[in-house]
C-alpha cells in the first residue's frame, strides 16, 4: 500500500486538473476529468477515493486507446471493494512515474501487470470500511459483511460506504488482505459496458485533439517526404501571407506552421516552399530483394520422407490511429503542461523534463482518451515537437499531425520475409521446422533465443532472425512480432498438413502439445461445423494462437468470386484464463479480426525513392462496414490468471483467412495483402 | 475574412473566417464544438460527418461560406434533452472502442434512418461504408442501428 505522501499527491492531483483547462464559453473542453468533489473523501491511496456521497473513483494509470482498460481496471478494484458498480467512476492518472509506477500501456500488459495491486487496493479499502463500521456498532469486523457499497452488520443493519468515509480514514491501512476466490466474484466475469460510452456518444469525451486553452495557437508540421532528409532552405513568404498564420520556423523534425486555427496552419503549410537535403532512396522492391538475399541462416533439421519450403512476404503496415498524433503544450519558464493521449505518459514526463531542463515534478502530463493506439502512441515524439513549438511561441500551442503526416511518418510494422521449411516422416509427422524471420530494418537484431513461437510438437525446430538496413522507422504494432511470425507459421502449418495428406484441423490437433490451445481449437472446429461441405468457390480456414496470457482459435469462411475475396463468417473461441469483462473481450476479438481482414486484403505501405507512397485513407486501404462478416465469438475460460486481450485477436486472423482462400481456390497465399493474381 | 452567421444545434453563431474554411475547423477551432472529429480532411473517412438540413454531410468538405442558412446539427446537438435513440442504442450495444469515429457514425446513421426507417443489412452496409472505423466496431454498429430503428418506430 502507498503511504501518506501519495495520498496527498493524489488529492493535489484531483484538485488541480479540471479547473486549469477550462476555457470560458467552451463548456466541454476541460482537460483531465473530475474536479475536487465533496470534501472529506476517503482516499487510502492514489488509486481510490470514496466520497461521502458514496461515489467510488478509481484512478486509471494505464492508457485507454479503445481496449477498454478504464472499465476493466475499475472492475478489478470494484470487485474487491464490493462496490456498487453504478457508483463507480474513473479518473485518468497524469503521467507521473514517481506516484503511479510504470504506466506504459502495451503488450496486453495492463491487466496482467496491475491486477494484484488493484485488487489489493479494493480489498484494503473494504477492510478499512468494515473496521470503521464494526467500531461504530461495537461488533467484531468478522461479524460484518459487505455488499454493493454497504457494510452490513450482524443484526442486518447497514451503512453505505459514503457514510463511513470519515471513520475509515482513522483506521490503519491493513498490511495483509485476503483477495476473493474466483467463486466469490460478483463484478468480474459479468458483461459491463464501457464507462466512457455516454461521453463518447454525446460528443463530450475529451481526446487530446479536443483540448482548447485560452490564447492557444494551432500548429501543423511539414515533414520531409524522404526519411532521413532535413530542411535546407525554407521559403516561407507565401505561407506567412496566409491569413491567420502567425509564425513559421524549422523544428527538429521539419517546419512548423503556427496559426490562429488548424485550417490556416494547413493552408500555410501548403504554401511553404522547402528544399530538403537528399536522403537514402530505399524502395520496398529493393528492400524485398535485400531480405531475400539475407535468407541464409537455416536451422539444421533432420531429413525426412518429405521436405517442404515456402516464402511468405509481409508488408510495412501503418497504425493509422483514427485520432492522429497531437498534443497541447504550454511551456513556461518554471513549468510545463501537456495534454495528450500517450501510451507512455510517464516517459513523456521524463522526456519533457529533459528537453526543457526542468525537474519532472514541474512537468504535468495530462493523459486523455486516445483515439486509437495499436502501439503507435508510445514514442511521444509529437509531444517533443509541441513543446519545441510552444517554447518558441511562449504560448500554449496545439500541434496536430495531419493524416498525411500520420501515414507517411509512422513507426511502421516492419516489412518482413519468412522462409519456412520443414521435414515430415513417412506418416506425415513433422520432424524438423525451420523459420527464418527477416525484417527491414531488423528490430533489436531480433534475438528470439530458443523461442520458435510454435505450440506444436516438432522434434527439431528453430527460429532465426536477421535484419537488413533500412531508413524506414519502425515500431510495435498490435501483437508486435506475432503479427508476422504467427501469420507465417500458421500458413505454413496448413501447407504441411496438405503435404502430409491430412485435414488442417486434424493435423494441428495431432501435433498440438499445448492442452489449453488444443481445447479452444477443438471447440472452434465444432462450433464452426469444420469440414462441412462448402459451396464451390468457398472454403474454411483454421488457425490458432497462444500469447499474452490468452488463447484463441479462428475458423473462417471465405468466398472467392468475381476476382474478389469476401470473408463471410468467423468463429472464434477464446480462453482468457479468467475473463474480467466478457463484453470487452468480445469487442477486442471483433476488432482484432477486422484488423485481420484489413491486413489480409488491403493494407500495405510501399516505399519508393525513400518516401512512403500512400498518404491517406484513400490509398491506405482499410475495412469498411461491408467487409464485416458474421462473427461468432465464444469465451471458454480454463481458469487461472487473467489473460491479456488487446493483441490475442489478431495474429491467427489473417492466417485463417489465407488458409480459407486456399480451401476455396486450391492456391496458396505467400504474400500479404492477398491478391488473387499472386496466389501460387 | 468575412463574417458568417450559421445555425448550429439550434443556436445562431457568428464567426469570422475565410470563405473556404471547412465547417469542420470552424466548428472545432472557432466555436469550440469538438465532438466533430478530423480523420482525413479529404472526404474519405467520414469522422467529420454532421447533418446539414437533416442530410449527412462531410464537414471537412463543406466550406463555411456554403453553409448559408442550412441548419447544422453536430453530435453535441443530436439528442437535445434526451438521448437520440441511436445514442441510446450505441451505449446499450457498447459500440465504441476508442470512440473517435463514433460521432461520424452516429450522425451518418441518423441521416440514414430518417430516409430508411426499416433498413436491411445490405442497406446498412451501403450507407455506413462511408464512415471508417479503425477499431472495427462495425458488427456492433450494425446491431445498434437495427435496435434504434426498432425503437424509432
Ligand atoms: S475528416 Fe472529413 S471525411 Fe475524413
Ligand atoms: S471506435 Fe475507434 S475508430 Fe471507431
Amino acid at each position: 500500500m502507498k503511504t501518506e505522501v501519495s495520498r496527498r499527491s493524489f488529492l493535489q492531483l484531483i484538485g488541480g486538473v479540471g479547473a486549469s483547462f477550462m476555457l470560458g464559453g467552451f463548456a466541454t473542453l476541460a482537460c483531465g476529468e473530475e474536479g475536487a468533489s465533496a470534501q472529506n473523501p476517503f482516499a487510502p491511496n492514489v488509486f481510490l477515493k470514496i466520497d461521502p456521497d458514496g461515489v467510488c473513483t478509481v484512478s486509471i494509470a494505464r492508457s485507454d486507446m479503445g481496449q477498454g482498460v478504464r472499465t476493466t481496471l475499475a472492475m478489478l478494484v470494484a470487485e474487491e471493494l464490493d462496490a456498487d458498480w453504478s457508483m463507480v467512476k474513473v479518473t485518468q492518472a497524469p503521467g507521473d512515474r514517481a506516484t503511479y509506477g510504470g504506466m506504459g500501456t502495451g503488450g496486453s500488459s495492463s491487466v496482467r501487470g496491475t491486477n494484484q495491486q488493484l485488487r489489493r487496493v479494493g480489498a484494503s479499502a473494504r477492510a478499512m470500511l468494515v473496521a470503521a463500521a464494526a467500531k461504530q456498532w461495537g461488533v467484531e469486523p468478522s461479524a460484518c459483511r459487505t455488499e454493493a457499497g454497504k457494510v452490513i452488520g450482524p443484526d442486518g443493519k447497514s451503512l453505505g460506504y459514503g457514510a463511513l468515509t470519515a471513520a475509515a480514514k482513522a483506521i490503519p491501512i491493513p498490511t495483509d488482505v485476503k483477495l476473493k476466490d474466483r467463486s466469490e466474484f460478483k463484478i468480474i466475469g459479468k458483461p459491463q459496458n464501457r464507462v466512457d460510452n455516454l461521453d463518447v456518444v454525446t460528443g463530450k469525451a475529451v481526446y487530446g485533439a479536443d483540448v482548447r486553452r485560452e490564447g492557444m495557437l494551432f500548429a501543423v508540421c511539414l515533414r520531409p517526404s524522404v526519411f532521413g532528409s532535413k530542411s535546407e532552405t525554407i521559403d516561407d513568404a507565401k505561407a506567412r501571407a496566409v491569413p491567420g498564420v502567425v509564425d513559421v520556423f524549422a523544428i527538429s523534425s521539419g517546419v512548423a506552421v503556427v496559426a490562429s486555427n488548424t485550417w490556416a496552419a494547413l493552408k500555410g503549410r501548403e504554401a511553404l516552399e522547402v528544399k530538403w537535403t537528399e536522403g537514402p532512396t530505399h524502395s520496398t522492391a529493393s528492400l524485398r530483394e535485400a531480405l531475400k538475399a539475407a535468407a541464409k541462416d537455416h536451422h539444421t533439421m533432420p531429413e525426412g520422407a518429405k521436405r517442404l519450403t515456402a516464402n511468405y512476404e509481409l508488408p510495412y503496415l501503418a497504425h493509422a490511429t483514427m485520432e492522429t498524433l497531437n498534443a497541447v503544450a504550454d511551456v513556461r519558464d518554471d513549468r510545463v503542461e501537456v495534454c495528450t493521449g500517450s501510451q507512455s505518459p510517464d516517459s513523456a514526463q521524463n522526456n519533457v523534463a529533459r528537453a526543457t531542463g526542468l525537474t519532472a515534478d514541474k512537468v504535468e502530463i495530462h493523459n486523455l482518451l486516445l483515439g486509437g493506439g495499436f502501439g503507435r502512441k508510445f514514442s511521444n515524439e509529437w509531444i517533443g515537437e509541441a513543446v519545441e513549438i510552444s517554447k518558441r511561441m511562449k504560448k500554449p500551442v496545439q500541434l496536430l499531425w495531419s493524416r498525411e503526416c500520420d501515414i507517411q511518418h509512422d513507426l511502421y510494422r516492419p516489412m518482413s520475409e519468412h522462409v519456412l521449411s520443414a521435414t515430415l516422416d513417412a506418416e506425415g509427422k513433422p520432424l524438423g521446422f525451420s523459420h527464418q524471420y527477416l525484417q527491414a530494418p531488423g528490430r533489436g537484431n531480433g534475438d528470439y533465443g530458443t523461442n520458435t513461437y510454435l505450440p506444436y510438437e516438432v522434434p527439431s525446430a528453430g527460429l532465426r532472425s536477421a535484419g537488413v538496413p533500412s531508413s524506414v522507422p519502425t515500431g510495435a504494432w498490435r501483437s508486435v512480432e506475432h503479427s508476422q511470425i504467427i501469420v507465417a507459421n500458421e500458413c505454413f502449418i496448413d501447407e504441411l498438413a496438405h503435404a502430409a495428406g491430412k485435414d488442417p484441423f486434424e493435423f494441428r490437433k495431432s501435433i498440438l502439445k499445448n492442452e489449453r490451445l488444443l481445447k479452444v481449437l477443438i471447440s472452434a472446429a465444432e462450433k464452426a461445423q469444420w469440414g462441412k461441405t462448402m459451396p464451390k468457390g468457398s472454403g474454411q480456414g483454421i488457425a490458432c494462437f497462444e500469447g499474452y496470457g490468452s488463447r484463441i482459435a479462428h475458423v473462417v469462411e471465405v468466398t472467392v468470386k468475381d476476382d474478389a475475396i469476401r470473408v463471410d463468417r468467423m468463429v472464434a473461441v477464446v480462453d482468457a484464463g479468467t475473463t474480467i469483462n466478457p463484453r470487452g473481450v468480445e469487442a477486442q476479438i471483433q476488432g482484432g479480426f477486422m484488423d485481420g481482414i484489413a491486413t489480409a486484403l488491403y493494407a500495405e505501405i510501399n516505399i519508393d525513392g525513400g518516401a512512403v507512397e500512400e498518404s491517406n485513407w484513400s490509398d491506405y486501404g482499410w475495412t469498411r462496414m461491408s467487409d464485416t462478416p458474421k462473427m461468432e465469438i465464444f469465451i471458454e475460460d480454463s481458469g487461472g490468471a487473467f489473460g491479456g486481450m488487446g493483441e490475442v485477436g489478431y495474429p491467427s486472423a489473417p492466417a485463417a483467412i489465407a488458409n480459407a482462400v486456399f480451401a476455396a481456390t486450391g492456391k496458396r497465399v505467400r504474400k500479404f495483402p492477398i491478391r488473387l493474381s499472386e496466389l501460387v | 475574412m468575412a463574417t458568417y452567421k450559421i445555425k448550429v444545434n439550434g443556436i445562431t453563431k457568428t464567426v469570422e473566417a475565410e470563405a473556404e474554411m471547412p465547417l469542420l475547423w470552424a466548428l472545432r477551432d472557432l466555436m469550440g464544438l469538438t465532438g466533430t472529429k478530423y480523420g482525413c480532411g479529404i472526404g474519405s473517412c467520414g469522422s467529420c460527418t454532421v447533418l446539414l438540413n437533416g442530410e449527412s454531410a462531410r464537414s471537412c468538405q463543406t466550406a463555411i461560406s456554403d453553409v448559408g442558412d442550412k441548419e447544422v446539427v453536430t453530435i453535441e446537438g443530436l439528442g437535445g434533452k434526451e438521448l437520440h435513440p441511436l445514442q441510446k442504442a450505441w451505449v446499450e450495444h457498447d459500440v465504441p472502442q476508442c470512440g473517435f469515429c463514433q460521432a461520424g457514425q452516429i450522425m451518418a446513421a441518423a441521416a440514414f434512418l430518417k430516409e430508411t426507417p426499416n433498413p436491411t443489412d445490405a442497406e446498412i452496409d451501403e450507407a455506413m461504408n462511408a464512415i471508417l472505423c479503425r477499431c472495427g466496431t462495425y458488427p456492433r454498429i450494425r446491431e445498434a442501428i437495427k435496435a434504434a430503428a426498432k425503437e424509432m418506430k
